[in-house]
């Protein structure tokens, strides 16, 4: 018995190291299928994968453009990978993983913050294939402002199709302005008007008030007032080249003289007394309550606090018009202004649109997914709803904001006719770098006395030199 | 007191091991251990947790340290830069002013954790009765099960100057809108307040744990001295619960070395450099300016201070920790 006992312990052991072993190849084979590129959407198929930043909801209501788009080419399958992020550095941080990952997607949605860094490290120019493609394409151009088109420039060559764009207008609540016993601004007012503005809404409305609601961000931040006053805090120069697309598509604009090859931002412009008169201004908003002291990356609430009639003014584009639909703001509940005239009227933008990833496997599919994406029948697909403002002039039409969209919702495109300077976001390669640097000043300078102002403003420029110190 | 059952099964415990001997020293057959049989065999049983440490741990940290050396940006092929990185990180001011920052964020943020978990601790051990005790050590530690993000979002709608429910309430008693999170003093206070109420019950299961060990006698012998309960606490509670005390302080450290989810949702590490941390710089060189070889660089630093730190910790328990 004992000795049955033992050679039953023995068998026991080596049937436990048998199925060990069989446990370790079993899984290894089991697992062997997952660990291949087929689980990664647009892998093992040959699909085109296009990459856009969103929600898996964000992507099946692309189905629709795929499905148009499937009609057309039949040949190219097309997989839309959506990716979450809380902004544009987000995401573009989300696809260089890819990239690292040996994963990369073929195409790509880019925002202007993200237009240069794709343009030189990581997407392929459309030149070639505009040049092929050129009467396809002329009516494509004629119906895109030129302005947003030369976003998307660099070094002489165009490396996306604007889709979509919003300018950094002026959002007001009328009640609030009713309130104060004004009347809808000028469309040249000037930044003292909005002072005016602000402090009789104020005066209204003592609490649980904000005349001036802004972010500290890149877009819609201390910018705008930046590009009003004339100035920025990087030195913007421009490029030479790009006459070929000019000439070609936009021989008979008036603005064709001032476009270029692309816009450059080299150096770090903080010290320029006209970008401290600009902070300056916004601190004294601050320091006299009529405008929010900035927190660094918020937004997110923006909309909801806009649509409890908690906030007189801010910036924002026509990006804005279906959130507050939807967090129930009727059209007469607001409006939207130009942004407020200083040393000048220019304002400021961003827009998005695919990039061809140099990685692509099938270029020329590729810009058949971009060609088609810029045409009227696919925007028309994407954009049915006021969430943002399309780059074709046509759609921005009465249609669009029917029941929905504030009474002047014509200032969104006019912003491009009546202010052609009017200049993107500026986002050199190292944006993201170049975006951390700003954010990080922006509260210190608003919030002290004059000496703090110059001391952030003294570590803006210091911490831009060094974002930039590696060009590219 | 043994039995003569007792004695029975020792008998022949006995003799079978007897038995075993008189079989394992026949020449030809001799019955080794299944060490000695199988010497591969613990080997096996340790591979997979092995074969998991090395691709997923050691290799990791291995690539981490040799990429400090390398200048890469994931696009381009990395180029050898032997010790730039390590040298610019030094001279950066941002790197400098996180690592400080973090010192900082260390002292007080573990000090108010261990001293809150420990105070709570011997109230809820002491003065409470035993069902509100399962209560209080459940909610005390639901919110470490939290997501620090979720935590820091909902946090912020709570701070926020204009329009959050703290101000709203300061301003029920006549306080006015404070700038919690614009203003370097409130954005730090804000970063190490929900950093210590989110972190601060794992040191506080702790510490309850280290108080039910403590003998009641010891106690009994005190008050037999004439100690009272506060010198109790002073001379019994805390010389008995060094060990527990020090396991935890050296976990909060190497935690609270380590912040990131708090003052990067929070604060994104502003106004100013005001609440950066040494984590948030290293995300922010990989993942954001694209140097990686920097960000490591900057990852084996901190590596060494926590290292260091932990060291000095174990080194000084010698001194202060007392073993029953």
């Amino acid at each position: 018995m004992q000795g049955s006992t033992g050679k039953l312990r023995e068998i026991s052991r080596r049937t436990a190291l048998g199925a060990l072993g069989a446990g370790i190849v079993g899984t290894t084979v089991a697992s062997w299928p997952r660990l291949t590129g087929t689980d990664i959407p647009g892998r093992g198929d040959n699909s085109l994968s296009i990459a856009i930043m969103g929600t898996a909801a964000d992507a099946a209501a692309r189905q629709k453009v795929v499905d148009a788009f499937a009609k057309v080419h039949p040949d190219i399958k097309v997989k839309v990978q959506a990716i979450q992020a809380v902004d544009w550095k987000d995401f573009f941080t989300k696809i260089l993983t890819m990239v690292a990952a040996g994963t990369p997607p073929d195409v790509v949605y880019v925002a202007t913050e993200g237009a240069q860094l794709f343009a030189e490290k990581l997407a392929h120019p459309l030149d070639e294939y505009l040049r092929r493609d050129a009467a396809h394409m002329k009516e494509y151009f004629e119906d895109v402002h030129p302005s947003l088109v030369e976003a998307f420039m660099y070094k002489g060559s165009l490396f996306q199709l604007p889709i979509d764009w919003n300018a950094a207008n002026m959002y007001y609540n009328t009640k609030a302005l009713q309130q104060a016993g004004l009347e809808r601004p000028a469309d040249d007012w000037n930044h003292l008007d909005f002072r005016n503005t602000l402090a009789a809404m104020r005066k209204a409305r003592p609490t649980d008030f904000t005349p001036y609601y802004w972010t500290n961000r890149l877009f819609g931040g201390v910018v705008p007032w930046l590009y009003a006053n004339d100035t920025s805090f990087l030195k913007e120069t421009k490029s030479s080249g790009g006459r070929w697309l000019w000439d070609s598509f936009y021989a008979n604009d008036p603005t064709r003289g001032m476009r270029s090859g692309g816009y450059q931002w080299l150096e770090p412009n903080a010290n320029d007394p006209k970008v401290f008169e600009s902070f300056d201004f916004l601190r004294g908003l601050v320091k006299d309550g009529l405008g929010v002291r900035p927190e660094e990356g918020g937004g997110n609430s923006l909309v909801g606090l806009f649509a409890s009639n908690r906030i007189g003014t801010t910036p924002a584009g026509g990006y804005w018009v279906q959130g507050l639909s939807e967090a129930g703001m009727k059209q007469d509940d607001y409006d939207v202004q130009f942004f407020p005239r200083w040393r000048t009227q220019r304002h400021q933008f961003g827009t998005a649109g695919y990039a061809i990833m140099k990685t692509a496997k099938d270029k020329d599919a590729a810009w058949e997914w971009v060609k088609f994406s810029s045409s009227l029948e696919a925007m028309q697909i994407v954009f049915p709803t006021p969430n943002t403002t399309p780059a074709r002039r046509s759609m921005v039409n009465e249609q669009l904001y029917a029941g929905k969209g504030p009474r002047h919702w014509k200032v969104f495109y006019d912003t491009l006719d009546r202010f052609p300077s009017t200049g993107p976001i500026p986002a050199p390669p190292q944006q993201a770098a170049v975006e951390t640097a700003l954010m990080k000043n922006v509260s210190l300078a608003v919030s002290g006395d004059e000496r703090q102002l110059k001391s952030a403003l003294d570590s803006l420029q210091r911490d831009l030199e060094f974002a930039l110190r590696r060009q590219p | 007191m043994s039995t003569a059952s007792d004695t029975r099964v020792r008998t022949k415990a006995v003799r079978g091991k007897a038995q075993r001997g008189a079989s394992a020293g026949q020449p030809g057959k001799t019955r080794r251990s299944g060490r000695e049989r199988q010497p591969w065999l613990p080997w096996v049983f340790l591979a997979p947790t092995i074969v998991g440490m090395g691709i997923f741990t050691v290799l990791p940290i291995i690539a981490s340290v040799a990429l400090a050396f390398f200048r890469w940006d994931i696009i381009s092929a990395p180029s050898f830069v032997g010790f730039d990185n390590f040298a610019e990180v030094v001279q950066d001011p941002t790197v400098r002013v996180s690592f400080l920052n973090t010192i900082l964020f260390v002292v007080v943020a573990v000090a108010l954790q261990l001293g809150l978990a420990l105070g709570l601790a011997i109230m809820v051990q002491e003065k409470l009765p035993a069902w509100l005790r399962v209560f209080f050590r459940s909610a005390f530690f639901f919110p470490l099960i939290l997501s620090a993000a979720s935590v820091s979002i909902f946090m912020r709608y709570l701070f926020n100057e204009q329009f959050g429910v703290v101000n709203w309430l300061l301003s029920l008693v006549g306080i006015p809108a404070v700038p919690w999170l614009t203003t370097p003093g409130g954005s730090a206070a804000v970063v190490i307040l929900v950093y210590v109420w989110q972190n601060f019950g794992f040191s506080f299961l702790l510490f309850i744990g280290g108080l039910a060990s403590i003998p009641v006698e010891t106690y009994e012998a005190a008050s037999l001295d004439g100690a009272t309960g506060w010198r109790k606490h002073v001379h019994v509670t805390l010389p008995l619960l060094s060990p527990t005390t020090l396991v935890a302080s050296v976990m909060a450290i190497i935690n609270a070395l380590q912040v990131f989810d708090q003052p990067f949702v929070l604060t994104r590490g502003g106004p100013g450099d005001s609440t950066r941390t040494a984590v948030m710089v290293i995300f922010e060189s990989a993942f954001q300016r694209l140097e990686f070889g920097q960000a490591s660089a900057i990852g084996v630093i901190l590596t060494l201070i926590i290292m260091a730190i932990t060291a000095a910790q174990f080194r000084l328990s010698k001194r202060f920790v007392f073993y029953q």
